[in-house]
């Protein structure tokens, strides 16, 4: 830690940094800043930088006291996109309260909770993101809806389209910025992109994530489009998901793995499915937080909607995908409902807890499912107990409010917080008009 | 050869242990047992020397022949089987006998010694050749300190000796580590710094030698280079030293003390030590740094690297966060000791090595950043200094010095014998006898033991005794012998120890100790422990404020002075308890004479009311002819007894439950009282107070108010009756009232509310209930009960609501309505702005969402289970469970949510906020409520989590009983 202070330190210096902003993430996902100058970064260090925590979500209450922030100075990275001017640097937060106990309300501290949790248990908990976005040409929209850059479909090489170009920079950026790309290809909407993460564990890569929505809405500006992470912007087109694989790691070791095990997962790895399969519409106010996340879950287009498990089964919830032969470090398994949109903080934390209270508590696996699940019938369905996952964000925060698993995970506050901060979205969703009821009831009624 | 064999006893009194063994191996080398006797432990030395004999006969035949000879043998390998094991080994060293040591050599000399015995070699059999050496001058050292009659005296200058040889054993594994890798001392500079005993030259026989490596780098050079060189020089130096190998390795290098520990690199610059420690350093690290010196290598690069922590060590009290970090550091200093060991530790535990060096280390940080006098490396060192400069007095110096020879001694004995570390105290008998001998400082394992438990005993005290003690004489003018201690410097020592303005705290001192009182004179010799005990709460400052209060009132009381003499724990209660709350301490200042109580737990049971109830009718006996005086000493007996109430529940005699029902009993003592000053004895009519709400419950908590109804019956005043009854009722409330600690008597419960009349007759209230009666009234009646005044009248009142709140037939619409009352309720009556999850009486599952579920079942079955009768929710709700009327499950949850609530409701008000419902934000409020509800320090955090969760999962049963609502 103090190594890497010093090297903070010292790159601002040879840098000439002029600016550092300090970053955290408020409960709903939304990146905070604070720019501080390189004269305050050492006290910062040292004691934190004092934050008015009433203007951020779900921080404190409006009567409370500061909070402090103290740079975690492991992430620091100069910000490429001001590069010529006046260099920028940037680190992730974590909150403290004044008398120095950790915030119960920092995001980032609710992951670290529950990766020290898995640690307890011997385990690291690495996940690797692929998340879906769409590139527009402008935030505004007409009648239509918004209008994307292009409209090439999946895997469509579109010689001089502006995702390419788009997309070429932002890997550049992002790799300046230490962020390893996997891999990226066009999604099958009109301008929507995927963008892979490489696997890092899951403190690293969900600040990535937020560092990666920033960087993603920067190089669009500078293109003059548009990006967004809205888990469904279009009725007629796929929603922007965010699929994630994971897996747990002892040691050296990826614990998913055995060699002898069906589609070589260990026990390990069919307990923790059968955790995330158990809890997951429990949970899917925290993975899926907006009303328009349901337009997606329900939408079609291949997203998931049961709770199922299958093996390369791109209809189920959860995919234990293949893996070439002797990768038993590569053992993962996928879950496929989570949206762009989502706290990844505060996403991980929930997965990594079901997944570990199936591992605890020696959950038993379901059967997998080999059909195609959407094109069942809704009989046939629940003849073979698929569960559908919450169809509004309405059902999911009555879902999670009995959870038990979510409570703890997030912590009592954080827990509060997100149930009154979405039910009050929801009611404000309830109680609008929308063109469809316009178009479909005023003329007949 | 034949010979009669040796009398037993002769061997006994040589001191073996093991006699038929002894003889054998006696009688089979021709020995006798005579030669044994000076012998730590004579079986020992017996079993290597029979050894010693097999391997290599004529030489030991030569040897044993000569009698110096033959003592030092005995003595060497009575004292350490290690040792024992070295010239079993290494017969070509058994010459060292012959060689005695006159004065104990000094690093050079040691090092020449090595240097000379590693001559002609090379690698690793250089380093087999230094380990030998090394052993030689330990069986030597070893010899000269058995042979002191006193090794208490001595114990410094062997540990010094230790340390030299550790630093000279360490130079020339560098040398070696130089020739193998040809860097030279001009190229590649390397300073090895000794930390912990090593550096404070006070080693033990088998330390870990605790190092920090510092280079530098010469004009020109590659600074890489010449760390990565560095480091390999260090590594294969510590490798010479403690790797496997034919002869074993000697101890270990440890050089964890560095900048960030094990991540951090193993050498550094010393300018980046100096950066490191300038941004980055922990206060424990500046600790640690006073026992920093340069030990080997690079002497001059050495001395530059304590030159520049020096200021920096010295710094460190001024920096922010001190007080915290030396609390932690206190935390440190207990944790973590292997529970089976803490009986046996000499190092860690209460009254160990670890006590004595943490409190002089503090010492030399409070005063060292003025003082450079004590900037001492070593413990006894620093004693001395601090001892000489008058910030502790001499006798304690004296004391402490010899306690910490003393357990230093039993230290190195131990390890001694076996060559290994341990800082645990044998448990046999045997080891113990052998420990005793080798010690001096016992005949028996008996007397060892009970003058090492007598040291411990001293040495718990020793914190107190250096560190607070002294404080007196800059405060009393006392004439304490040694100490001369500025008001300044004391206050310095004061705010390390978490007083927050040590200015009133000295003046407070001042007051309790000057003057030649009898009071004065025992605060002369508590006050240390006193200051020691309230440092531990949550607000020293207050308490000691409110003890010197208590103090002044009580003046010479002499049973007070001899309680705080006489009873250590009456006297830590009292500390604790004036820290920590505000309510208790007010409530000190009128009943100081409580303090008492804190003697016996007897004393701190709440009264019956059988009791309290004489007590009151004596009162009014003896002031019948003053209502003035008789309300004065009613008031004073109910403050007495919530004072009495508050310490039980405070020191944990008195569950939650249980200081409810004595609130209740007190309060009901006390209106009996005030109702008998308020009758007339031609009143005519009969009265009663009947007890509602939590009152009729008997679970009230400090500041609760008192829910009552007024009750009356004509007796012959005929049309008068009503207004006699409401000046009764008057009068009750103007001569109860108090404006200290009120008694705030509410009788909002009665029919229609604040527009009803105050008082009622029976024949009135059963009108009234029979037409009107809603059902919240019906509710409210769940939880009358008996309190004051006409026994037959309450009997009747009772009787007649009986009807009402156990119905024959509960109907559906009147559970809707009672449910959409408390919908109501709950928004309407929270206070404005509350945040509904922190309300101890009305929020989200705290105390009246479980009292409603209950009352809800109680009016629903009350008419078929009889049992669930009771105005007590807890009781209630058991009995409900127990009827299968809620599920065991749901019945703890709801229970669990209530007292934890009533808990934290009763723990704020005798924090001193007793007019909050409110669990508070802030964060003090929370740590003085966490401490009070025994949660260890800093957890406010957790107090507040676990009250979330609590009251959260109770909602959700409340949810389901009450309104019937799935999940």
């Amino acid at each position: 830690m103090d190594k890497q202070r010093d090297f903070v330190l010292r790159t601002i210096e040879e840098r000439g940094v002029k600016f550092i902003r300090l970053w955290f993430t408020d409960v709903v996902g939304t990146l905070k800043m604070v720019a501080v100058a390189p004269a305050e970064i050492e006290g910062a260090f040292a004691e934190g930088l004092g934050i008015d925590g009433s203007s951020i979500e779900g921080f404190t209450r409006a009567f409370e006291a500061d909070v402090l922030a103290h740079p975690d100075p492991t992430t620091f990275q100069i910000l490429p996109w001001r590069g010529e001017i006046d260099p920028t640097a940037r680190m992730f937060c974590d909150i403290t309260t004044p008398d120095g106990q950790p915030a119960v309300t920092d995001p980032r501290f609710v992951l670290k909770r529950q990766l020290e949790k898995a640690a307890d248990l011997g385990f690291t908990f690495y996940t690797h993101p692929e998340i879906e976005f769409y590139l527009l040409k402008s935030s505004s929209y007409g009648e239509n809806g918004p209008e994307p850059v292009d409209s090439a479909g999946y895997f469509d090489n579109v010689p001089g389209g502006s995702a390419h170009d788009f997309r070429r920079r932002a890997i550049r950026m992002l790799e300046d910025l230490g962020i390893s790309v996997e891999f990226s290809h066009h999604e099958a909407g009109p301008g929507q992109n995927e963008i892979d993460l490489r696997y890092a564990d899951a403190l690293t890569t969900a600040d990535n994530i937020m560092t990666f929505r920033t960087v993603v809405k920067e190089v669009a500006i500078e293109q003059g489009v548009y990006a967004t992470f809205m888990p469904k912007p279009m009725a007629q087109h796929p929603g922007s998901g965010m699929h994630t694989h994971m897996s747990l790691f002892e040691g050296d070791t990826n614990a998913f793995f055995d060699a002898g095990g069906k589609y070589q997962l260990s026990a390990v790895g069919r307990s923790f499915v059968a955790g995330v399969l158990k809890h997951a519409p429990e949970f899917t106010a925290i993975t899926n937080q907006f009303v328009n996340s349901y337009k997606r879950l329900w939408g079609g287009h291949e997203a998931p909607s049961y709770v199922t498990w299958g093996h390369n089964n791109r209809s189920a919830l959860v995919r234990v995908p293949l893996y070439k032969p002797g990768k038993g470090q590569s053992a993962r398994i996928e879950y496929r409902a989570m949206d762009s949109a989502a706290n990844p903080y505060l996403a991980f934390a929930v997965l990594l807890a079901a997944g570990l209270k199936g591992i605890s508590e020696n959950y038993e696996l379901p059967a997998e499912a080999e059909d195609t699940v959407w094109e069942l019938s809704e009989g046939e369905r629940r003849a073979l107990g698929y569960e559908p996952l919450p169809a509004s964000l309405d059902r999911a925060l009555s879902l999670m409010e009995d959870s038990e698993l979510v409570a703890e995970t997030l912590g009592e506050q954080v827990f509060n917080y997100v149930l009154l901060n979405k039910k009050r979205d929801w009611n404000t969703y309830r109680a609008q008009v929308t063109p469809y009821e316009l178009s479909s009831n005023l003329e007949i009624l | 050869m034949s010979r009669t064999p040796s009398p037993l006893s002769s061997l006994a009194k040589a001191g073996f242990a093991r006699l038929d063994e002894a003889r054998e191996r006696i009688d089979a080398h021709d020995l006798s047992a005579e030669d044994f006797a000076r012998a730590a432990d004579p079986d020992l030395a017996l079993k290597t020397i029979s050894d010693l004999a097999e391997k290599d006969p004529p030489r030991f035949t030569r040897l044993w022949a000569k009698t110096e000879l033959r003592e030092a043998l005995v003595l060497l390998t009575g004292a350490s089987s290690g040792l024992g094991d070295f010239l079993k080994r290494h017969p070509e060293q058994w010459d060292l006998l012959e060689k005695p040591l006159r004065t104990l050599p000094r690093d050079l000399e040691y090092l020449a010694i090595f240097r000379e015995a590693m001559e002609g070699h090379s690698g690793e059999s250089a380093a087999m050749a230094l380990r030998v050496a090394y052993r030689r001058q330990l069986c030597r050292l070893a010899l000269w300190d058995t042979r002191q009659p006193s090794p208490v005296t001595v114990v410094d200058q062997v540990a010094r000796a230790l340390a030299d040889m550790a630093s000279a054993a360490l130079d020339a594994a560098l040398d070696s580590a130089r020739a193998h890798h040809g860097l030279s001392a001009q190229d590649v500079p390397l300073a090895i710094i000794g930390m912990g005993k090593a550096g404070a030259a006070e080693l033990n026989y088998l330390s870990d030698v605790d190092v920090i490596y510092v280079t530098d780098v010469p004009e020109g050079a590659d600074p890489t280079q010449v760390v990565r060189g560095a480091e390999s020089l260090a590594r294969d130096t510590a490798r010479y030293l403690m790797e496997f190998g034919v002869e074993p390795g000697l101890w270990e290098v440890d050089p964890n003390l560095r900048p960030e520990g094990k991540d951090g690199a193993l050498v550094r610059t010393l300018e980046s030590h100096i950066a490191y420690y300038e941004r980055w350093a922990n206060d424990w690290e500046f600790q640690a740094l006073i026992k920093a010196r340069p030990l080997a290598g690079d002497t001059d690069l050495g001395a530059r690297y304590r030159q520049a922590v020096d200021p920096l060590i010295w710094q460190a009290s001024s920096r922010p966060g001190f007080v915290e970090q030396v609390q932690r550091m206190r935390e440190r200093v207990t944790d973590n000791i292997p529970a089976d060991q803490v009986d046996y530790q000499i190092k860690l535990g209460p009254g160990g090595l670890r006590d004595i060096e943490f409190t002089i280390q503090l010492l030399q940080l409070v005063h060292g950043a003025q003082d450079p006098a004590v900037r001492k490396l070593d413990t006894l060192g620093a004693l001395r200094a601090l001892s000489e400069a008058g910030y502790v007095g001499r006798a304690e110096a004296a004391e402490f010095d010899h306690a910490y020879r003393t357990l230093r001694v039993l230290e190195h004995r131990i390890q001694l014998g076996a060559l290994k570390r341990s800082h645990v105290m044998p448990r046999d008998e045997e080891a113990l006898r052998v420990l005793a001998r080798h010690t001096k400082l016992a005949d028996t394992a008996e007397n060892l033991v009970e003058h090492w438990r007598a040291i411990q005993r001293s040495v718990r005290g020793l914190h107190e005794r250096l560190f607070y003690r002294p404080l007196l004489s800059a405060v009393a003018g006392l004439e304490d012998p040694g100490v001369e201690l500025t008001s300044e410097q004391a206050a310095l020592r004061l705010q390390a120890s978490g007083f927050r303005n040590p200015e009133g705290a000295l003046r407070h001192m001042g007051a309790l100790t000057q003057g030649v009182s009898r009071s004065a004179s025992i605060h002369r010799t508590l006050l240390p422990v006193l200051l020691k005990w309230l440092a531990e709460g949550t607000d020293p400052d207050g308490g000691l404020l409110a003890f010197r209060q208590l103090s002044d009132d009580l003046g010479e009381s002499y049973w007070f002075l001899r309680m705080l003499r006489d009873s250590s724990g009456a006297a830590q209660r009292l500390m604790t308890v004036l820290g920590t709350s505000a309510f208790v301490a007010k409530l000190f200042g009128r009943i100081p004479e409580g303090a008492a109580w804190l003697d016996s737990d007897d004393d701190l049971v709440p009264r019956e009311l059988s009791s309290l109830r004489d007590e009151v009718s004596a009162t009014l006996e003896r002031h019948q002819d003053s209502e003035d005086s008789a309300t004065k000493a009613l008031r004073g007996l109910r403050r007495r007894e919530l004072l009495r109430i508050a310490l039980s529940s405070m020191v944990g005699v008195s569950t939650i439950t249980e200081v409810g029902r004595a609130l209740t009993t007190v309060s009901r003592a006390f209106l009996e009282g005030i109702l008998a000053l308020a009758r007339r004895p031609d009143d005519g009519v009969d009265f009663a107070i009947i007890a509602m709400g939590r009152l009729g419950g008997a679970e009230l908590s400090f500041g609760s108010d008192l829910d009552v109804l007024y009750v009356f019956r004509d007796a012959g005043a005929g049309e008068a009756a009503h207004q006699v009854a409401e000046r009764i009722v008057k009068d009750v409330s103007r001569l109860s009232e108090d404006v200290l600690f009120p008694v705030d008597l509410d009788a909002g419960l009665r029919p229609e509310g604040k527009n009803g009349p105050i008082v009622r007759s029976l024949d009135a209230y059963a009108a009234y209930y029979e037409r009107w009666a809603l059902g919240w009234e019906a509710q409210a009646l769940l939880r009358a009960a008996p309190y004051v005044g006409d026994e037959a009248l309450t009997a009747d009142f009772l009787t007649m609501a009986a009807r009402y709140r156990y119905p024959e037939s509960f109907r559906e619409e009147e559970a809707r309505e009672i449910r959409r009352i408390k919908a109501r309720v709950e928004s309407e009556r929270l206070p404005q702005g509350a945040d509904a999850s922190r309300h101890l009486k009305l929020g989200r599952g705290s105390l009246s969402d479980v009292e409603w579920a209950v009352q809800l079942l109680q009016l629903q079955h009350g008419h078929d289970f009889p049992d669930i009768r009771t105005a007590s929710t807890i009781d209630a709700l058991e009995r409900c469970e127990h009827n299968g009327l809620v599920s065991p499950e749901d019945a703890g949850l709801l229970r669990e949510a209530w007292l934890l609530s009533s808990r934290i409701r009763t723990a704020l008000a005798l924090f001193g906020e007793p007019s909050t419902d409110v669990l508070p934000s802030d964060r003090v409020g929370l740590e003085g409520a966490a401490r009070l509800m025994g949660f260890p320090p800093r957890s406010a955090s957790a107090l507040e989590e676990t009250y979330l969760r609590v009251t959260r999962r109770s909602r959700t049963v409340f949810e389901r009983v009450f309104y019937g609502s799935e999940g």
